[in-house]
């Protein structure tokens, strides 16, 4: 028995990406209702609400023209809180240990981790679409570059989520991360305006936001165009999350932000 | 010379371990035991005996040296898996039964589903757990949360198991039954390292004993022969003279 390789009968693997939904599944009506409520509240304020005082953007009623940006800025932070929630816990409650001395490998605790935020983000985006469709009429022009675009978002924050996991010392930091980082990114990305209406600062700023991206190609994929061509915003998105999932990798390898 | 075919349960050479805010932990500490043994590591608070165990189970990164459980290099799969280990402090999954910390620890060594379960059966049962099976684990008392630990340890049935401080902070009754439990899992040949306080314990249970001090270990035999040794009534007596340095310390013994 002690010189046998070790042979699992079933994948560690898939045991550890089983606990990471079944977590967020168990309080589903915080983890998941929460954020679709939530989105649900700007397309009725900001768009049924408010919309019939504004303008349509770029010839779209401004209910359809938000919804793209409210399922990305929902993906995003539903990404960085399951991480945060996820691995930051983990480590300050130490029961991270158990997977660390299991013969779970490196980058699988790294995929099941953020698999784990990225079933959480679909969920939490069909959720959101399946009530915005019929209210506010929504529909998806280009299905090949939404595809693309949401597993790129989904990815990227999924990333963010298991990145800040792992580096955050207090839970002071995650909450400010959320406050500070994330919510200011996600508003400035032009979930609520085209950055064609923004003078040439702004506009030049809005393109060094990562979210700006993800808001892009979600919004391409449902109406058809977006502020800057589907090439560069695709491009941009997926080397953001290519970027952060070796940054990502990188730090589960050497374990360091994980272990003593 | 080293049995090649049947290397020892726990081999440790030369580790040293210094964390980030310059303090060493252990310095060039060696420890060889062997198969089946009922193994104590004795030492104060910082002697090292939580870094050597974590360094063992893939928790901290050794600076230096080498790890080997049963031949195998410390971080692969098959070390891991033929380790368990229940920690000082209570560290259970807070969103995680009873029953689903059994079962999941049981899937990370990668137990199908129906074994997992039936595993998780049997030492609730044998740890008076199944009536808690569904309540989340960091809702118990303390007493019940070392259970769950100590029921973790072993849902993968290792080979070494690694109990560091097990019994701190537990009533009388509850560790009469976890000792008379690990001592007949000893008798079925598993191979256990003990850390602790209690040191009436570690002569009453363990086979041979080694004293860590300053992250090296300064004495290490039976306890017949440490208290022989060093001309003391009691392993208490040996520990008190070894760990205040006095003349006839056993770096002779070590």
């Amino acid at each position: 028995m002690t010189s046998a390789s070790f042979r699992a009968e079933r994948s560690p693997f898939t045991w550890l990406l089983e606990r990471e939904v079944v977590r967020y599944l168990k309080i589903w009506h915080f983890t998941i209702a929460g954020h679709v409520v939530s989105a649900l509240l700007f397309v009725l304020v900001f768009g049924l609400a408010l919309g019939t005082r504004i303008a349509s953007v770029e010839g779209v009623p401004y209910d359809r023209f938000i919804v793209a940006g409210l399922v990305g800025q929902a993906v995003l932070l539903v990404g960085y809180i399951n991480g945060t929630t996820s691995l930051f816990e983990a480590r300050r409650d130490r029961y991270l240990h158990d997977v660390l001395a299991s013969p779970l490998r490196w980058w699988e605790v790294n995929l099941a981790l953020v698999l784990g935020g990225v079933i959480r983000g679909v969920i939490t985006g069909v959720g959101i679409l399946a009530i915005a469709i019929p209210l506010t009429g929504e529909t998806v022009q280009r299905p090949f570059v939404l595809a693309l675009g949401a597993a790129g978002a989904l990815l990227m924050a999924g990333q963010v989520g298991v990145l800040a996991g792992a580096y955050a010392r207090t839970l002071d930091h995650v909450y400010s991360l959320e406050t500070l980082v994330v919510l200011p990114l996600g508003f400035l990305g032009g979930i609520f305006y085209s950055v064609s209406q923004l003078p040439p600062l702004w506009h030049a700023l809005s393109e060094v936001n990562p979210v700006f991206y993800i808001v892009q190609t979600l919004r391409i994929g449902f109406l058809g165009s977006g502020d800057i061509p589907v090439g560069v915003a695709l491009g941009v998105l997926w080397a953001f999350a290519i970027a952060l999932s070796v940054w990502s990798l990188l730090v589960f390898r050497s374990g360091r932000r994980l272990k003593q | 010379m080293p049995d090649q075919a049947r290397p020892p349960a726990l081999s440790v050479r030369g580790l040293t371990k210094t964390y980030a805010g310059g303090l060493t932990a252990v310095s060039g500490l060696d420890l060889e035991i062997e198969r089946g043994r009922f193994f104590g590591l004795l030492g104060p608070n910082g002697a090292g005996k939580t870094t050597l165990i974590g360094s063992v189970c893939n928790l901290v990164i050794p600076t230096a040296g080498e790890i080997r459980v049963f031949g195998h290099d410390h971080r692969t799969r098959e070390a891991r898996h033929l380790v368990g280990l229940a920690e000082q402090d209570v560290n259970l999954d807070r969103f995680l039964s009873v029953h689903e910390t059994l079962v999941y620890h049981a899937g990370y060594h990668g137990m199908t589903r129906r074994e997992a379960r039936r595993r998780a059966g049997e030492l609730m049962e044998l740890f008076r757990l199944t009536d808690k099976a569904s309540s989340p684990s960091t809702e118990l008392s303390g007493g019940m949360q070392r259970r769950v630990l100590f029921a973790r340890a072993l849902m993968h049935r290792p080979a070494l198991l690694i109990l560091d401080e097990p019994t701190a902070g537990i009533d009388v009754e509850l560790r009469a039954e976890l000792w008379e439990f690990i001592r007949r899992l000893h008798a079925a040949g598993t191979t256990v390292l003990l850390t602790t306080h209690y040191l009436e314990e570690a002569e009453a249970l363990c086979e041979e004993i080694a004293l860590l001090r300053a992250g090296r270990v300064i004495a290490r035999d039976s306890a017949a022969k440490l208290r022989a040794h060093y001309g003391a009534d009691d392993i208490a007596g040996v520990y008190r003279q070894a760990m205040s340095g006095a003349p006839g310390s056993l770096e002779a013994v070590a």
